[in-house]
C-alpha cells in the first residue's frame, strides 16, 4: 500500500512558558476586554481612583516586605498547626511558592525547601 | 508532471472532504504541557478573536489554548488536586474548573485570575454555564447537582438530589430550562431547572462514559460501552445508535451534523458519517485511550485528550488549509520556500 504524503504544517502549537502562567497582557484580547481591575468598585468613579492608590501602596509595600525578608530568619505559620523557622530566600513571581533554607522541620533541618504559599498561613521575622 | 500538479491544486481548491482526504495523510497536532492525563476539554463559541479551549488535566493545572492553532495562551493556577471538569462560556470570558480538592472554580478567561472558589463537600467532576454564563451547574461525588448564582456567590446553590451515585457530567440543555445529568448510577436523567424534579430518566446496562448537548437541533450524544447513541433531548427519544470496534470513552457530533467522532481505549479515533453510521476513517496519534474529544464550533477541527498528557487536534478536512495546516502543492515541497514548512516525518506502519 503506498503511502499518502502527510498534510504540511507551517509549525508546531506553542507549548506553555515555563516562567509565566500565560495570559498575555499585550494581546488584543487583553487589551480589549481586561477589565477594570477592581470589580467590587465598578459603580463609583471617584471611588476607583482611590482604591487604585492604595491597592498600588499596599501591593509595593508586600514587595517591599518580600524585599526585607530575603536571608533573614523567618517563622512560618502554616495549615496543621505547623509553624516552622526557615531561612528565607525568594519567591516565584505568582507568590505560589517560597524558596527557604535551612527549614527546622520535626524531621530534621531541611537545607532547601519550596514551600506552597497556599498553604502559609502567615510569616513573621525580625526587622 | 503537470497534470499531477492541476489535479492536486484541484483538490487544495476544493471544499469537500473526500477527495482531498483520499491524496493526503492526516497530520494531527499535538498540543504538550500537560504532565498528566487529560480527562476533559471544552471549546468556547467563536468570539472576535476567534474560538479557545481548555483542557482539564489531573495534574491539577487546567490549560486555556486558542481554538484553531492549539498555541498555549495560560494556566489557571489554583487548584490543589486533579481537575476532573472545565468549561469555558460562549465568549470565553470566564472559565469553570471542577476538582478532587473538593471544589469549583470560577476564572477570568483573559486575565487567568481565580474570580470565585466554591466548595463542595467531595470531588467535584462537571461544570457547565448557563449561556449567559449567569448561572454554574456543578456535579460530582457527592451525588448532588448544585446550581451557583454567579451574581450571589456567597448564597446558598440550588441542590437537586436524585442520583444514587456519583455524577459524572451535567449539562444544561433546552435553553437552560433543563439539566441532563450521566451518573455511575447508569442513569441518565432529565431535571426541569425550576421544579427540580425528574423529568425523565434513562437507564442503561453499564455506566455513561460521556456526554455532549448539541443545543442546535436539540441533540444529545452519549457513549457506553462500545456504543454512540443519539438522543432528541426534549424527550430522550432515541434517534440511532452506532457501535464501534473499541471501548468508547467520548464521542462529539459535527455543528453540521454530517460527521460524529470517537474515541477510547484503543488510543485510535474514529470519524463516521452521521446520515449513513459508517466508518469514514480512523487515526492513530494518541499513546494512551482518548478521554475526550470535541469538534470546534466552526467543525473545522476536532480535539482530543487523551491518558498520555496530550492534546491533538485533528483536521476534518484533511489537506485543506486551515489553522497551523498548510496544504503544499508538490513543487512547494523542493523549493527554496520548504524551510517554512514543517513536514512531519512519515510514520512508517508495521
Amino acid at each position: 500500500m503506498s503511502l499518502k504524503p502527510p498534510v504540511g504544517v507551517q509549525r508546531l502549537p506553542r507549548g506553555p512558558d515555563p516562567n509565566s502562567r500565560g495570559f498575555d497582557r499585550s494581546s488584543p484580547r487583553f487589551i480589549a476586554l481586561c477589565p477594570t481591575s477592581i470589580p467590587s468598585s465598578a459603580s463609583t468613579d471617584p471611588g476607583i481612583e482611590e482604591e487604585q492608590r492604595v491597592r498600588s501602596e499596599l501591593r509595593e509595600r508586600f514587595l517591599r516586605t518580600l524585599l526585607m525578608m530575603t536571608d533573614k530568619p523567618v517563622q512560618f505559620n502554616m495549615y496543621e498547626k505547623v509553624q516552622v523557622p526557615a531561612r528565607f530566600g525568594a519567591s516565584d513571581i505568582d507568590i505560589l511558592n517560597f524558596h527557604v533554607s535551612d527549614l527546622e522541620t520535626p524531621l530534621g533541618v531541611q537545607k532547601e525547601a519550596l514551600l506552597r504559599c497556599q498553604d502559609v498561613i502567615s510569616c513573621s521575622f525580625e526587622l | 508532471m503537470a497534470w499531477y500538479f492541476a489535479i492536486c491544486l484541484a483538490m487544495c481548491l476544493l471544499k469537500e472532504t473526500s477527495p482531498v482526504s483520499m491524496a493526503m495523510r492526516q497530520t494531527p497536532l499535538t498540543c504538550s504541557g500537560h504532565t498528566r492525563p487529560v480527562v476533559d476539554l471544552a471549546f468556547s463559541g467563536i468570539t472576535p478573536y476567534g474560538y479557545f479551549l481548555i483542557s482539564a488535566c489531573k495534574d491539577g493545572k487546567p490549560m486555556m489554548r486558542q481554538g484553531d492553532t492549539g498555541d498555549w495562551i495560560g494556566t489557571f493556577l489554583g487548584h490543589k488536586g486533579a481537575v476532573w471538569g472545565a468549561t469555558l462560556n460562549n465568549e470565553a470570558t470566564k472559565a469553570a474548573t471542577a476538582a478532587a480538592d473538593f471544589t469549583a472554580k470560577v476564572w477570568d478567561a483573559v486575565t487567568g485570575d481565580e474570580v470565585l472558589t466554591l466548595a463542595h463537600k467531595h470531588i467535584v467532576k462537571s461544570v457547565n454555564f448557563t449561556q449567559d454564563s449567569k448561572c454554574l451547574l456543578t456535579g460530582g461525588n457527592d451525588k448532588m447537582l448544585r446550581i451557583f448564582d454567579l451574581n450571589k456567590p456567597e448564597a446558598d446553590p440550588q441542590e437537586i438530589a436524585g442520583h444514587t451515585s456519583a455524577i459524572k457530567k451535567a449539562l444544561w440543555c433546552n435553553k437552560d430550562q433543563q439539566i441532563i445529568s450521566a451518573a455511575e448510577d447508569k442513569t441518565i436523567r432529565l431535571w426541569d431547572r425550576n421544579t427540580a424534579e425528574t423529568v425523565k430518566t434513562l437507564s442503561f446496562e453499564t455506566s455513561v462514559s460521556s456526554m455532549e448537548y448539541i443545543p442546535d437541533g436539540e441533540v444529545l450524544v452519549i457513549t457506553y460501552g462500545k456504543t454512540i447513541a443519539f438522543y432528541k433531548a426534549h424527550s430522550l427519544d432515541l434517534i440511532k445508535t452506532v457501535d464501534a470496534p473499541a471501548s468508547i470513552h467520548s464521542a462529539s457530533l459535527h455543528p453540521e451534523k454530517d460527521y460524529f467522532v470517537a474515541g477510547g481505549d484503543d488510543f485510535k479515533l474514529y470519524k463516521y458519517d452521521y446520515s449513513t453510521k459508517e466508518e469514514i476513517e480512523s487515526y492513530k496519534g494518541h499513546f494512551g485511550p482518548v478521554h475526550c474529544v470535541r469538534f470546534s464550533p466552526d467543525g473545522e477541527l476536532y480535539a482530543s485528550g487523551s491518558e498520555d498528557g496530550t492534546l491533538r487536534l485533528w483536521q476534518t478536512a484533511v489537506g485543506k488549509t486551515y489553522g497551523l495546516w498548510k496544504c503544499v502543492l508538490p513543487e512547494e515541497l523542493t523549493s527554496e520556500n520548504s524551510e517554512a514548512l514543517y513536514c512531519p516525518q512519515p510514520e512508517i506502519k508495521a
